[in-house]
């Protein structure tokens, strides 16, 4: 059953990805009408596909890819109605829904044969552990968007072009960046301080001798550098996405890196 | 009834005429209730603004006196506002019926408008009709027409993108200062050197919510007489001395220059130190000099937006196009909801036949009933009102293919 619920989910943030275009690139309110409550229903199916699939799989926390994919594309939709509801811009719903899309597609018609190999995923410890780290990677991958959106809008206002009318304001652009770090920074901090203090009990000492682990923590100091870089030299435009795409690409190192250690991993070889 | 609409606007008359037939607010209940002392005229509303002078009266249903309706008309114009008929003959248009309606619709959507899809119209329709109201010249017909003439143009509003674009270089200025800095509460302006247009586009920054103006001119006294007439309980003013100059615009969100000079004021250097003392918070230079007063190359300063004269009115010329577009899709929905209006008009002007003829069968049952009472007397009640269903029955059915007639005739042609 939870697989129809994300199934209809995927068809609605498809439905919501084409309807994102025009009503953010022309600004079209009719297509607005049907993007927004498009994106509303997928995020009420995918929630409730993702706590069957996570029940009927009788543990709580999402373990394979999947899991983790589809928990993360729930994540990015939800943001981009929290972003919608205070700014009133739709534009980051050009990358968020596809990727949404993207995200839950392959779980949804080519489910997981991956089985639980590790008893302590039953923790709840374990679902906070990896729950703000997909909020923290979701955010930066906001911060990102955001930063892209405003040099976007930097170019067109320096261009004097009439193209894209309906972009968020640069201020607007910054704010949803710099907001969406501010918001990660904790869950990013509290998500490796929940993960050390697990691995320090189960695994032992070693666990941190790991260079992944390290370049984890190396991506922790990296993205506190960057809230400080922007925080206080106001840094913005082309730079502010130079410097967010390279936290990215950290961001998506220690992912990969995770993804395939043999040690870090919960689910069975 | 006769829907007939006379009047002049910036399209058949010269401002010359027009303002000799324009009427202040204070005067239109005045001139409201003349026009319906005029004979014949049942209801009646007066539209002035600087671009139209239009009559919208309701005149009594009689053929004959058709021709008549446009010279008193003329000649309540003629006395009310002393111009010689000949002065106005030339440049008054006429509408009746179906095609006041669409005016109307059209009027009220902004799409007879100078400036198409401009917003104040609507208002100024909807202060005549307030007017009107309060002076009985409006009642049932003229009410409902401009119940939904208001709709009409909501509805051109919301469904098309006719108001959404900025075409007068204030308002330009304002939507791209919305689009760098979103909110402008709270922001600070920067005024150097003086003009009409600088100062306008300040006044519409205010609006907006902008907290702050400093001022700045070679003269001082004249930049603490510009500073003054922005002073309000929400506005901070300040009049700063030319010297200061660079030192104080760092301090500036959006700076708007309308000097004299022949040489530019701000060179590229200077932005990139304004951005620098900023710490990189976006800048917008609006500069309405000729020759300008800022250096194109400051546009080139990451942070800093530069629009000049030309390019406002380059954004201005893209905008109208943008309208000219969005009226196509308004004048459809206008000549929609002609159609749907004359229809209602039609079927509601055949109610009153509809009512008097079932009336006419109703007293004919009655009297044939009352007349053949003694003949009836002797009828249980079951066989009495056995007879009653038999008549109402009776009635029904004869006048069905006439009523039938009477609801097709009022359908439009078109739709048959």
């Amino acid at each position: 059953m939870s697989l129809l619920w994300l199934k209809v989910a995927v068809v609605l943030y498809g439905i919501a990805a084409l309807a994102v275009l025009p009503a953010a690139l022309y600004d079209r309110p009719r297509w607005r009408h049907i993007a927004i409550p498009a994106t509303i229903a997928a995020v009420l199916f995918h929630f409730v596909s993702l706590a069957e699939m996570l029940n009927a799989a009788h543990h709580r926390l999402p373990v394979d890819t999947h899991e983790t994919q589809t928990l993360l594309g729930l994540l990015l939709a939800v943001s981009f109605l929290l972003i919608y509801w205070r700014y009133r811009t739709l534009s980051l719903g050009i990358f968020l829904l596809p990727i949404c899309f993207l995200l839950g597609l392959v779980p949804a018609f080519h489910p997981s044969q991956e089985t639980s190999a590790f008893p302590m995923i039953q923790t709840g410890w374990i679902f906070l552990h990896v729950a703000l780290l997909l909020a923290a990677y979701a955010a930066l991958l906001l911060s990102l968007l955001a930063s892209l959106l405003y040099l976007v809008q930097e170019r067109r206002l320096k261009q004097k072009s009439s193209m894209l009318p309906s972009l968020p304001p640069l201020e607007t652009a910054d704010q949803i960046g710099l907001k969406a770090l501010l918001f990660g920074l904790p869950c990013m901090t509290a998500g490796l301080l929940i993960g050390s203090l697990i691995a320090q009990a189960t695994v032992g000492p070693t666990y941190f001798r790991d260079p992944k682990i390290l370049l984890a923590f190396a991506m922790w100091l990296v993205y506190i550098a960057m809230i400080y870089i922007r925080r206080h030299s106001g840094l913005r435009g082309r730079r502010a996405v130079y410097l967010s795409s390279f936290v990215f690409l950290v961001v998506l190192a220690v992912w990969a890196a995770n993804e395939f250690s043999s040690v870090h991993r919960f689910t069975a070889p | 009834m006769n829907l007939v609409l006379l009047g002049i606007n910036h399209n058949t008359a010269p401002i010359e005429v027009r303002e000799r037939l324009a009427i202040p607010s204070t005067r239109l209940a005045d001139a409201t209730r003349s026009l319906l002392h005029q004979p014949g005229i049942r209801e009646g509303l007066i539209l002035s603004t600087c671009n139209r002078v239009e009559l919208l009266t309701l005149q009594e249903d009689d053929e004959t006196q058709q021709p008549q309706i446009k010279a008193d008309l003329l000649r309540f114009l003629h006395e009310y506002f002393s111009v010689p008929p000949h002065d106005i003959q030339p440049h008054l248009y006429e509408h009746r019926d179906r095609e006041a309606v669409r005016h109307l619709f059209r009027v009220a959507s902004s799409l007879d408008s100078m400036v198409v899809g401009e917003p104040q119209i609507l208002g100024q329709v909807k202060e005549s009709y307030t007017i009107a109201r309060e002076v009985g010249a409006v009642s049932t017909h003229l009410e409902s027409l401009l119940q939904r003439t208001f709709t009409v143009a909501k509805k051109i509003r919301s469904e098309t993108q006719i108001g959404s674009s900025s075409v007068s270089i204030a308002s330009i200025a304002v939507d791209l200062a919305k689009k760098i800095f979103g909110s402008l509460a709270g922001k600070t302006v920067l005024l150097v050197g003086a003009g009409k247009m600088s100062e306008l586009a300040a006044r519409h920054l205010i609006q907006q919510g902008a907290a702050s103006i400093l001022v700045v001119n070679r003269t001082q006294s004249r930049a603490e007489k510009i500073a003054s007439t922005f002073a309000g309980p929400a506005v901070h003013t300040e009049a700063i001395p030319f010297d200061d100059l660079y030192d104080q615009t760092p301090r500036a969100d959006i700076v708007i220059t309308s000097t004299g000079a022949p040489q530019k004021i701000f060179e590229r250097s200077h932005g990139q130190l304004f951005l620098h003392a900023r710490r990189n918070r976006p800048m917008f230079f609006i500069d309405i000099a000729v020759p300008r007063d800022v250096d194109p190359r400051v546009n080139e300063v990451e942070g800093c937006f530069v629009y000049d004269i030309d390019d406002l009115q380059q954004v201005a010329a893209a905008n109208l196009a943008d309208r000219s577009r969005e009226a196509a899709a308004a004048e459809n929905i206008v000549s929609r909801e002609v159609d749907k209006y004359q229809e209602r008009i039609q079927s509601r002007d055949a109610v009153p036949a509809i009512k008097a003829l079932q009336q006419h069968a109703e007293d004919l049952r009655q009297a044939e009933l009352a007349r053949s009472q003694s003949k009836l007397a002797d009828l249980t009640s079951e066989q009495r009102e056995a007879v009653e269903a038999l008549t109402r029955s009776l009635t029904a059915k004869l006048l069905h293919p006439q009523l039938t007639a009477l609801r097709e005739s009022t359908r439009p042609k078109d739709s048959e």
